[in-house]
């Protein structure tokens, strides 16, 4: 009896057991399938994220700020000494698909205009939209572009950031030939991916930057989104990069300019102040210049690079045909030359030098010493004369900068700009230079430019570049 | 007086410059690698040895792929680049800005890019024209290439990845399929295809523990081959590639020491160890 008795107990103790087993692997089923759904349901909600994570690795944003500190010893310019901000730039690129990028970028930096000798000299707006491009990719042969809007002119300086060139501004030629940088049309590059040839061509409208003036001479209201006229102007660059080994490269290249704009005048003027040529109203009016360019890598105690180009050609400024009964402006071409020549040193990671030279004759058909003094007489009746000056003075620009990289962001720069003017002629009855101009002085006094020495005109600048 | 002040301050600078030229000569020196995540193990292994012989050397490898790298070379966080692609054109010209050099190549192993599959998986080889086909989404099924009849899960590399970038341009030839799955590491392919018994990834052939690789052959006529250092030294193996360690200039002291070693036939033997090829 009593052996039966643990028979049942032991049995009962099986069922038992096994009953708990059953229900604890339920339960542990159970607990495995809610941790399951739980992972699955991180699972979709990782891959959503990481689809909108996707989608917004395609935007990308990058800027920068520069921020100033400039002095001036010419004191025709007022003020002389101030805080600015010189560019503030946001860019926007999205990379709608693949090979497929737009890209916008306005710069944000307050309203700047500095005069000298009483009229602007130079002239920032507000606010203003530098690039607005779409830049299309060939996914075929990887080697084309296609960019349609408003981007840099296709040239070395023009390109180079101002977050990261070297001197404070662009040479004088590159200000001149390429006023605002950007031009407005469409743009095919081509960029082999087995051969470091580089290869631009653009057509543009040709007028971005310019300030044209209408048949009366008044200013034209300037708008950008348009032409001047229905011209348009090319402009070609290729350049080569050659390795000659791991410590030298040498890139080097050329371009070609080839403008053309409505003529306003019948008559044109060359920059000899001798010369003329019969035109008609909206006849094609040239400007045409080529250039080379060299930029050389070296790899001795640090990175230093020597870079230069050089341009000529014929630039041109239009005339107008005057109200009735007022003498009609003749068209201005001139024959132009300029050049600048970069030395770079990088001094361990954090610090830089920077050395370069530029010159820009904006006349070549007329020495220092005919300057205020070649005149063009006009024609009785017809054209008004017009007698050589400032805008014929060639210039020399020396530039020192030394950079101290704080970190990849920011950038203290100490940068010192010799300017030199060409010297004009000295008129006997004067005793002056032919070519002199006036301002006054914020005590009311006058002051005196006289283009026959080669009065202090230099620059400091202390710049701030912070970029993200 | 004076003289006596002259004399204790240029002892004390004496003795400064003495300590400052003394101690910069027992400090250690640091070296930063940083970039392909192909290259993190190899990387990680050199340093590893370097740093035994080498106890004043401090060397930091991280990864984050070839792109992320190749941008810590050019903003100046990271002393040398290991990178599983070439620099490409516009990479040397932020350089050039930067710097003003094009940065120094070294090419440091050879690897074979490998295809993984699943254990489990019935294909055996791949030609390269069926890879192309598969990774740009127009192969869908395991049956067009002589497998099961299951949809083809693709796992490949992020876009930072030089890897990611090698395969598009070697093999893929276009771009890759959508529903192809991006994963931060050949680690995290090789895991991922472990898994997945639909699943076929790429990557480095150091890389390939406990899943299948698929031979790969030039076309149909070829013959298919594995990477192996015969292969790949034979230029049998249709997907093989240089990995490069980039300096911003011509290395010099420390650092030009520790990448000797790394080229020299001691330090080539840890890639062959790790599982890639040696240089020469």
């Amino acid at each position: 009896m009593k052996k039966v008795g643990l028979l049942i107990m032991i049995l009962s103790c099986v069922f038992f057991t096994n009953k708990i087993k059953a229900q604890t692997n339920e339960e542990t089923n159970e607990k495995v399938t809610t941790v399951k759904d739980r992972v699955d349901g991180i699972d979709e909600r990782l891959t959503t994220a990481e689809s909108d994570l996707a989608k917004l690795k395609k935007i990308k944003f990058s800027g920068y700020i520069l921020s100033q500190f400039e002095n001036y010893a010419d004191k025709s310019v007022q003020p002389n000494s101030f805080f600015s901000v010189r560019e503030a730039r946001f860019k926007l690129q999205y990379e709608a698909a693949d090979g497929v990028n737009f890209v916008l970028q306005p710069d944000f930096s307050p309203g700047l205009s500095i005069k000298k000798e009483g009229a602007i000299n130079s002239y920032i707006p507000n606010l203003s939209i530098k690039d607005a491009y779409v830049q299309l990719n060939d996914r075929w042969l990887n080697t084309f572009s296609l960019w349609a809007g408003k981007f840099n002119r296709p040239n070395y300086e023009v390109e180079q950031s101002s977050a990261v060139r070297e001197v404070p501004e662009r040479s004088r030629v590159i200000k001149a030939i390429y006023p605002g940088e950007r031009g407005m049309g469409f743009k095919i590059e081509a960029n082999p991916q087995k051969f470091p040839l580089h290869v631009q061509l653009a057509i543009l409208n040709g007028n971005e930057g310019f300030t044209m003036k209408d048949s009366v001479g008044n200013n034209l209201t300037y708008n950008e989104n348009t032409d001047f006229d229905n011209f348009k102007d090319i402009m070609a660059r290729a350049t080569y990069n050659l390795k000659v080994n791991s410590m030298l490269g040498i890139d080097f290249g050329g371009t070609y300019y080839m403008g053309k704009v409505a003529s306003k005048s019948k008559t044109t003027l060359n920059s000899d102040y001798t010369t003329t040529s019969t035109v008609n109203l909206g006849d094609a009016i040239n400007r045409n210049w080529w250039g080379v360019e060299m930029q050389v890598y070296l790899d001795v105690l640090g990175g230093m690079s020597l870079k230069g180009e050089y341009m000529a050609g014929k630039n041109a400024t239009m005339g107008n045909i005057g109200a009735s009964g007022v003498f009609q402006v003749a068209n201005f071409q001139n024959n132009f030359s300029g050049y600048y020549a970069y030395l770079i040193k990088n001094i361990g990671k954090k610090n830089q030098f920077a050395f370069r030279l530029d010159y820009y004759d904006p006349n070549t058909d007329i020495s220092g010493s005919d300057i205020g003094v070649k005149k063009f007489a006009g024609v009785a009746g017809k054209v008004a004369s017009r007698t050589s000056g400032v805008s014929d003075i060639a210039y020399t620009t020396y530039n020192f900068a030394w950079h101290y990289y704080f970190n990849d962001n920011v950038r203290i720069s100490l940068m010192y700009s010799i300017v030199q003017n060409e010297k004009v002629g000295v008129n006997p009855a004067t005793n002056a230079g032919y070519v002199k101009t006036t301002y006054t002085n914020y005590d009311g006094t006058t002051g005196t430019n006289d283009y026959s020495s080669v009065f202090n005109q230099n620059i400091l600048t202390l710049r701030l570049t912070t970029k993200f | 007086m004076k003289k006596m002040n002259l004399k204790k301050l240029a002892t004390i600078l004496s003795v400064l410059v003495v300590m400052i030229i003394t101690f910069s000569f027992m400090a250690p020196t640091r070296i930063t690698v940083k970039g392909s995540d192909t290259m993190v193990i190899l990387s990680q292994k050199w340093a590893e040895v370097y740093m035994k012989s080498n106890p004043n050397t401090n060397i930091q490898v991280t990864g984050g792929g070839s792109g992320t790298g190749v941008s810590a070379l050019i903003n100046g966080s990271t002393d040398i680049c290991n990178s599983s692609r070439k620099m490409s054109a516009s990479e040397i010209s932020k350089l050039k800005e930067r710097y003003n050099t094009m940065g120094v190549e070294i090419p440091c192993a050879k690897d074979g890019i490998t295809i993984y599959a699943n254990a489990a998986n019935k294909v055996h080889e791949l030609t390269i024209k069926q890879l192309s086909l598969i990774f740009t989404g127009k192969i869908k099924n395991w049956k067009e290439v002589g497998g099961a009849d299951a949809d083809i899960k693709l796992y490949g590399r992020e876009n930072s990845s030089g890897t990611y970038v090698y395969f598009k341009e070697a093999v893929v030839k276009g771009d890759y399929a959508a529903s192809c799955q991006t994963l931060p590491g050949t680690a995290a392919v090789v895991n991922a295809v472990k898994k997945d018994a639909l699943g076929i990834g790429y990557g480095g052939a150091a890389y390939a523990e406990g899943i299948k690789i698929i031979k790969v052959k030039k076309d149909d006529k070829s013959i298919a081959y594995a990477a192996s250092a015969e292969t790949i030294k034979s230029g049998q193996y249709p997907i093989t590639r240089y990995l490069y360690m980039y300096v911003r200039n011509r290395p010099t002291g420390e650092m030009k020491k520790f990448i000797d070693w790394i080229i020299s036939p001691d330090g080539q033997k840890y890639a062959t160890e790790i599982g890639y090829f040696p240089v020469r």
